[in-house]
């Protein structure tokens, strides 16, 4: 299968995003998904369904609401233009914005899965032992929750790469900014005789997909009595 | 979240040199025709960002910095000009468009629609493609077409509701509906239908798609780019893809 230089270049442009969006939101993901399995504090309920709205809110919703909060005049767009000289509308990094936010819940249900099954009295005896607090997390919970981790980004990644909906309605659809793989499908559809280009970023798609979905299941597969993450 | 992305965001503000033009999705082959027209004039090719006319209406009042704005309605230009977003004096209605009764291109079928024509014998229990008569600029012509000419209320229970045009004239290219109706440009692009009949102009609203700059434009091509879409070089072109030239 041969790819145009511009089919390359949005499959390229993909691969930016998602990378950008699994990179930003993982470690948001994971202290979320730590305050949701260890913490115990009042209205924990609502920052569980809070996190969990972009999986089941319409995505042109989520993308309106992008659109509202951070555009040059919203009210996170307006200081990040100001004090950082950033802005996200029709650019790459509001599409990396719109995929971490969309990934976001998959990423923290997986930490949270291998976090929940990670027994906290393994963190007590290390700090019986003398460890301190962030000794303890940093050799005793990190690597127990790896599988968990790693799960996280595979999934975060394949959400990221086809997430279509919150993407053109924030960020619109801009060749080589915001047109990833399956708004450039969504504009090639719109044209009768663009069917061959549809079936190649069409397949890619779904090599990119199965790749990282089985890439998951083995990474999860190989932490052995490692926690049960299976998300599909 | 957004500080981890700034960390990647280093090469984010390269601009690429044409103008940024948010352009209606059925303009998609004969704006990038114009473009690489105006592009062979040693002009730096405009980037074009083709989506639904409202979802790009609101990423302009949202503040988004693009150029110029091509709508498939005056309805979503008049959203943006009331809401103080464009040039006043560069908004020109400057493309018109047919609408047009579509069947496979093997069909044999010859339907002039006038009042009260034979569009239900026609169909003879197939369905009829259209894009959704309650919320989609096409659909909603055809819909005020049918109406006018009193053939609605016998065809409407076999409308299917397409989610845009295109998808309209798909479901008619691939067999899934004996009949649809589109735009002539739609018909034109597509091989695998042929246009059955033209509806009369009177039978619906004018179909016109306006231009205009934003006035958040800082592109110093992009007035020239607008210019080059009223010219008659750049009429050849949309001609030549269906469109009226106004």
């Amino acid at each position: 299968m041969v790819l145009s230089a511009d089919e390359w270049a949005i499959v390229v442009l993909s691969l930016k995003v998602s990378g950008c969006a699994i990179a930003g939101a993982l470690p948001v993901a994971f202290a979320l998904a730590y305050l949701l399995a260890r913490g115990r504090f009042p209205g924990k309920v609502v920052i569980d369904a809070l996190v969990h709205l972009p999986l089941v809110l319409p995505p042109v919703v989520v993308g309106w609401v992008l659109l509202l909060a951070f555009a040059p005049a919203g009210p996170l767009g307006a200081p990040l233009g100001r004090y950082f000289g950033i802005t996200l509308l029709f650019r790459w990094t509001g599409a990396a914005l719109a995929a971490a936010v969309m990934a976001l819940p998959l990423m923290v249900r997986s930490i949270r899965l291998s976090l929940d099954a990670i027994d906290p009295r393994l963190e007590a005896a290390a700090r019986t032992l003398g460890a301190g607090r962030w000794s303890a997390f940093a050799t005793i919970t990190l690597p127990l929750a790896r599988p968990g981790v790693l799960a996280a980004l595979v999934l975060g990644f394949a959400r990221s790469l086809g997430e279509f909906g919150a993407t053109i309605t924030f960020v619109s659809n801009v060749p080589g900014q915001t047109a990833t793989l399956p708004l450039a499908i969504y504009s090639a559809l719109q044209v009768p005789d663009q069917e061959n280009t549809v079936w190649r970023l069409a397949l890619i798609s779904v090599l990119l997909s199965l790749c990282a979905l089985i890439a998951s299941e083995w990474l999860v597969r190989r932490s052995g009595k490692g926690p049960d993450v299976h998300v599909l | 979240m957004a500080f981890a992305l700034i960390a990647c965001a280093s090469v984010a503000h390269a601009q690429t040199g044409g103008p940024l033009v948010l352009a209606a999705a059925s303009l998609q082959e004969s704006m990038n025709a114009a473009a690489d027209a105006w592009a062979r004039h040693h002009h730096p090719r405009p980037v074009l960002s083709f989506a639904g006319s409202s979802a790009l209406a609101r990423q302009i009042a949202a503040g988004g910095a693009a150029d110029l704005f091509v709508s498939a309605d005056e309805d979503w230009m008049d959203y943006c000009a009331k809401a103080g977003l464009i040039v006043p004096d560069t908004r020109r209605s400057f493309l018109g468009g047919a609408l047009v009764l579509i069947g496979p291109a093997d069909s044999r079928l010859r339907l002039t629609p006038a009042p009260h024509f034979a569009l239900a014998r026609a169909l003879n229990g197939g369905k009829l493609a259209m894009a959704d008569p309650d919320a989609v600029p096409a659909g909603l012509y055809g819909r005020q077409a049918l109406q006018r000419l009193g053939v609605w209320d016998q065809v409407s229970g076999q409308v299917v509701r397409a989610e845009n045009v295109r998808a309209a004239l798909a479901l008619v290219a691939h067999g899934a509906a004996p009949l649809g109706i589109v735009y002539a440009t739609d018909a034109l692009a597509e091989p695998r239908v042929r246009t059955v009949g033209v509806f009369p102009a009177g039978s619906h609203a004018p179909i016109t798609y306006p231009v205009a700059r934003l006035k958040a434009s800082t592109n110093p091509d992009a007035e020239g780019f607008r210019r080059f879409l009223l010219s008659d070089e750049a009429k050849a072109i949309f001609r030549h893809y269906g469109f009226v030239a106004l």
